[in-house]
């Protein structure tokens, strides 16, 4: 009993570690060119982003502006002055943080 | 005796002229993107193993791009006959009329799938007196995140991918669906041909170096028979272009009282693995 249980706790194991390693998260943003920056969010399985943490920080940590990615999985904010990354926060192993001047 | 020598000769200038095939190219030179931006697309109606007898194009019917970010959702539509452009493409042995389209960076600039749609006018093949129309579709992918990639696009003649069409290595497999009007072609009759020369996009032409030579002529195209339910696989050997044709897939059989193939292409890119 003992072993089927420590081997059924293997299995389920390997089934949630399988789970959180197929799908990666994946954000991108782009200048609109009228002083925002849209972000779009996505994993590589097709779910989607709706309702992930969006942050955008300045070049010193503080949080400019905070939200959330819409429900088509959209996240727009006014462009800051100086250097700023933004943050997507899908949870722990699901962050992704991107630079403002990689955002073109 | 002479009879036989003509026999031969015969049969020798007909056999190269059976071995080639007729492929309609939607060519970008990246499918798998990291981030959108502008696009050329070179649009030719060629025989990409050789790179040999380019044909004239005739007005193109369609031409437009269905994106989707992530499954959920419904694909956006976009017509880009606007951006069509006609140029003369340079095949090794002669030139032909042929489409460019250069798409602005608002085209595909969002992360998902995008399926390109080209509908070309039937092209009157002289020597077989018989129409083709090659309804062609080409994958595009950025950031990602997938989309509409295996989604009926509903054509008439279709080829469903089971695997990205952007995302293969070189070694692995493309499996796909033919359908006529959503409905799968039994033991449909398939044409799959390498792009052994690289375009250039420049000089719209295909560059003189081959990548690899045939053996044999029925390697240069390769006849592939899907099963009962239309379904087939591919090896995709090379690193590269590679192109599945469903050959007559479509229920249109006539036009302007000839005979019709009307064909299903897809376009697939295997990548070396590196």
């Amino acid at each position: 009993m003992r072993v089927l249980l420590s081997m059924l706790f293997c299995v389920a194991l390997l089934c949630s570690a399988s789970l959180a390693f197929a799908h990666t998260p994946l954000c991108s943003c782009f200048d609109n060119g009228d002083g925002t920056v849209m972000c779009e969010g996505g994993f590589s399985d097709g779910s989607s982003a709706s309702g992930v943490k969006m942050v955008v920080k300045d070049a010193s940590g503080a949080v400019l502006e905070e939200g959330t990615m819409s429900e088509v999985s959209e996240f727009t904010f006014k462009k800051p002055a100086g250097d700023f990354t933004v943050h997507f926060e899908a949870g722990e192993g699901h962050a992704i943080i991107i630079k403002g001047s990689d955002i073109k | 005796m002479l009879r036989r020598m003509m026999l031969a000769l015969v049969l020798a200038l007909a056999i190269p002229a059976t071995a080639q095939a007729h492929f309609q190219m939607l060519y970008t030179p990246e499918i798998a993107l990291n981030e959108g931006g502008e696009m050329v697309l070179k649009i030719v109606f060629t025989h990409p193993f050789d790179a040999g007898h380019t044909m004239d194009m005739g007005p193109v019917q369609e031409f437009y791009v269905l994106q989707q970010r992530g499954s959920e959702g419904e694909p956006k539509k976009v017509d880009l006959k606007q951006y069509l452009k006609e140029i003369k493409w340079k095949g090794h042995s002669n030139a032909a009329v042929a489409y460019e389209a250069v798409l602005p960076k608002t085209v595909v600039r969002s992360m998902g799938d995008y399926v390109f749609v080209l509908v070309p006018s039937p092209y009157l093949e002289k020597e077989e007196d018989a129409y083709i129309q090659q309804i062609t579709k080409l994958v595009v992918n950025v950031g990602g995140v997938p989309g509409n990639w295996s989604a009926p696009v509903g054509l008439p003649a279709e080829i469903i991918p089971f695997d990205k069409p952007y995302a293969n290595w070189a070694g692995g497999v493309f499996r796909g669906q033919v359908l006529s009007e959503g409905k799968p072609v039994e033991h449909a009759e398939l044409e799959v041909e390498y792009l052994n020369h690289e375009p250039d996009m420049k000089a719209n032409t295909f560059k003189e170096q081959a990548a690899v030579t045939a053996p044999h002529d029925s390697m240069m195209t390769m006849g592939v028979l899907a099963n009962a339910q239309g379904e087939f696989t591919i090896g995709l050997a090379k690193a590269g272009w590679w192109g599945v044709c469903a050959l007559g897939a479509g229920p249109e059989k006539e036009y302007q009282g000839k005979e019709l193939s009307q064909d299903a292409v897809i376009w697939v890119k295997a990548f070396e693995m590196k």
